[in-house]
């Protein structure tokens, strides 16, 4: 402790080590130990403290965030996302330095694994302080361009691009959807044949106007014939946001099938297709995509949603139960009381039952 | 497979001929589509009814609202503001106040029949407004879910802005014909829930009636599902799904009968016994009394041999399976009573506000003291 506060790092990493190699179940002496490891960069040696540290003391949400950054660094991004992720559940966001770092982090690591929307949704919070930067900017355009990498893995002549998408999705998620009109124009006009951009302006615009993300879908498709998410946002908004209408599926389904055809993986374009298919009547073959689905998303409350329907329209009663309760459930800890607002626009994309009201980002989608 | 077509024309084809001679005499006709009249030419008892329902009432345009004009004068004082709704030869104006300046606005939409909200119109954006009229209380006060907006200026404490997509629901609901493919239309927007509001395709059917064809009829809504109903009349009443995907609970869920229903332990997606039109007419005013619906309890919560008639305005026997009624003999028979069932099992619930009573629609068995479920 002494040589830690000497700030004698080396000699203090040596003596820990030292100690635990006669107690092996210290966990303060793992704490320091990983900690001392994170602040000299031995990122893969501070991981392994902070996981016997964990293995003594398994929600502490400090030592999980610091696993998360360390796994961040040596590149274990799915780890990493795991870790940081449980760590803000159990309230590691404790400081506002601490919620932004993590939050940070969460959002770069969910573009890095392809979870863009919800990249888009959690970069949502940096919209709050305005405070916007060069690297903020190019992060967001990485997820809005559904681009999985890391800022710092773009080419340099690539950067404008990110940053210019970036700007016109944190104008948007800001409510200044003026601008963001204005940076989105200049976007298209500057890389017409860009991928993804229409998808973005769609996915931004769906939450206020369905039915001008609607034209926005289906000019990406323009420009990106097989772009799967978009296929997967055109069959999802006759599904959940056209009221007054005998809908019957019929309009989703072409795009469900074409979204599973471009990307069979994509758990998303195998939820509308399910989806689809019950609406259709057909339950028998749209519970076995939403089975199929569940498996790979199974805290992804749509995917509950839309099987407690199918299994109620095919008479499955019990199954139908478990999966509303399983849904009260999962959105319990989000309650809110239903006030004048009506419903926001949802997507299919959702996989955590945290809702952002008041969000200019989806709250949730497939 | 479709149906000859005959040859003569048809008693009612002619009758069908001079309404068409009228809608195309009269240019607003058309822009209003199809009138209960002209579906009454067949449909007569429902086309009668339904206008007087308060589904056919959901709505009112200024000079039509009976409410106000029983109530010509309705003041509330809310915090530093005083709200006036004020009806004078058939004109209503809703006033806000904080003393020193007055916002005076017309009401030109009339929401709701008993209870009543107005949206308000002023300088391009729509708002809905922050005081309703209860009928519990003969008078105004704060709109259901507005209690909280904390307006910070007279101009806030008109109501709530409403956007595009919520008017879009708004008059989509309380109205026919005001959302056309995704846009808001009040061109063609009629007052109140009518015939092809939730019977899409009349203006087909009507013109292929004229020529005696009846294969384009609007589909059979009774023919949908229990969970199919829930989730049509939900467009309006709120889906199980939507509720949820919200993250509603409390006690204001108990407005969302589809969404309550669907939560009951009976529910069963596939067995219209259990649907929203297996209990209530959508033609007809809601029914107040509770043993008239003992009938559809009792058609599953009883030995079948003492089974009674289902009631005339479903039909849930023409599409009871075999499955359905081996399920019916395994439902509890109520130890208590036979009669008036709803009155224990569906109790009526206030909203927090005390302002407005609803059925509960979870059907459950309801222990002294317990709290609202959900």
């Amino acid at each position: 402790m002494a040589a830690r506060d000497a700030n004698d790092l080396p000699g203090a990493i040596a003596l820990y080590q030292q100690a635990l190699k006669l107690n092996s179940q210290w966990p303060d002496g793992w704490w320091f130990l990983g900690s001392l490891q994170y602040g000299t960069g031995a990122y893969a040696d501070a991981k392994d403290a902070l996981s016997h540290y964990l293995e003594l003391t398994p929600n502490a949400a400090p030592a999980l965030a610091m696993r998360g950054l360390c796994e961040f660094e040596i590149g274990d991004y799915p780890s990493s996302l795991k870790d940081i992720q449980r760590a803000l559940a159990l309230g590691a966001a404790n400081q506002p330095r601490n919620e932004k770092i993590l939050r940070y982090h969460e959002s770069l690591l969910l573009t890095r694994t392809g979870g863009f929307e919800d990249a888009l949704r959690s970069y949502a919070f940096f919209t709050h302080d305005d405070d916007s930067n060069p690297e903020l900017l190019l992060a967001i355009g990485l997820a809005g361009l559904r681009t999985p990498l890391l800022p710092r893995e773009v080419r340099p002549d690539q950067q404008e691009l990110y940053i210019g998408a970036g700007k016109a999705a944190f104008d948007f998620m800001r409510k200044d959807t003026d601008a963001a009109g204005t940076e989105f124009q200049r976007l298209f006009e500057r890389v017409p044949a860009v991928p993804n951009a229409h998808y973005l302006y769609g996915f931004l615009l769906y939450a206020i106007d369905p039915d001008q993300a609607v034209v926005e879908f289906k000019k990406e498709l323009e420009v990106n014939p097989s772009n799967a998410a978009a296929e997967v946002m055109l069959a999802w908004i006759p599904l959940t946001h056209i009221p007054f209408t005998q809908n019957d599926g019929s309009e989703a389904l072409p795009h469900a099938r074409k979204a599973v055809a471009e990307d069979p993986a994509l758990p998303s374009a195998q939820l509308v297709l399910g989806r689809a298919l019950t609406e259709m009547g057909d339950t028998k073959d749209g519970i076995e995509h939403l089975e199929a689905t569940m498996q790979l998303q199974p805290d992804n409350l749509e995917v509950h949603l839309a099987l407690a329907k199918a299994y109620s329209k095919s008479g499955r009663k019990e199954d139908a139960r478990r999966e509303r309760l399983l849904c009260l459930e999962m959105t319990k800890s989000g309650a809110t009381t239903p006030g004048g607002t009506e419903p926001e626009a949802t997507k299919p994309e959702a996989t955590k039952n945290d809702a952002t009201k008041n969000d200019t980002t989806p709250a949730t989608h497939p | 497979m479709t149906r000859p077509r005959p040859h003569i024309l048809s008693p009612l084809a002619g009758i069908l001929i001079c309404i068409a001679a009228i809608s195309a005499l009269c240019p607003w006709a058309g822009a209003q589509g199809k009138t209960e009249s002209e579906c009454a030419s067949c449909h007569r008892a429902r086309a009668e009814s339904q206008p007087r329902t308060p589904m056919g009432r959901a709505l009112a345009l200024p000079g039509a609202n009976p409410v106000l004009v029983e109530n010509p004068k309705l003041t509330v004082r809310k915090g530093p503001y005083t709200y006036i709704v004020e009806t004078r030869e058939g004109k209503s104006t809703y006033s806000v106040s904080d003393g020193a300046r007055t916002i005076n606005l017309p009401i030109p939409w009339n929401f709701g029949e008993g209870a009543q909200t107005w949206v308000l119109e002023r300088n391009g954006h729509r708002y809905e407004s922050a005081v309703s009229y209860y009928p519990s209380i003969r008078g105004l006060d704060f709109t259901t879910g507005d209690e909280d907006l904390n307006p910070k200026n007279l101009d806030e404490a008109i109501g709530r802005e409403i956007g595009l997509p919520e008017t879009k629901v708004c008059f989509g609901c309380h109205a026919t014909n005001a959302v056309t493919n995704g846009k808001m239309t009040f061109d063609t927007l009629r007052p109140g829930v009518a015939c092809e509001h939730c019977h899409t395709g009349t203006s087909t059917h009507l013109a292929d009636a004229f020529n005696g064809d009846f294969d384009s009829a609007p589909p059979d809504l009774r023919k949908k599902s229990a969970e199919d109903i829930s989730n049509f009349c939900g467009q309006c009443h709120r889906t199980w799904e939507l509720a949820v995907r919200n993250h509603w609970h409390g006690e204001l869920t108990v407005r969302f009968q589809p969404y309550r229903l669907a939560n009951s332990r009976c529910f069963d997606g596939a067995d219209p016994r259990i649907s929203c039109i297996a209990c209530h007419d959508p033609h007809q005013d809601v029914v107040r009394q509770d043993s008239s619906y003992d009938t559809q309890c009792l058609a599953c919560h009883s030995s079948p041999s003492t089974t009674p008639p289902a009631s005339s305005t479903s039909a849930p026997e023409k599409l009871q399976t075999q499955a359905q009624i081996q399920a019916q003999t395994q439902a509890k028979i109520c130890p208590t009573a036979k009669s008036d069932c709803v009155s224990c099992h569906m109790p009526k619930v206030k909203l927090p506000n005390g302002l407005i009573t609803f059925t509960d629609h979870e059907i459950r068995i309801v222990k002294p003291g317990a709290p609202f479920p959900n």
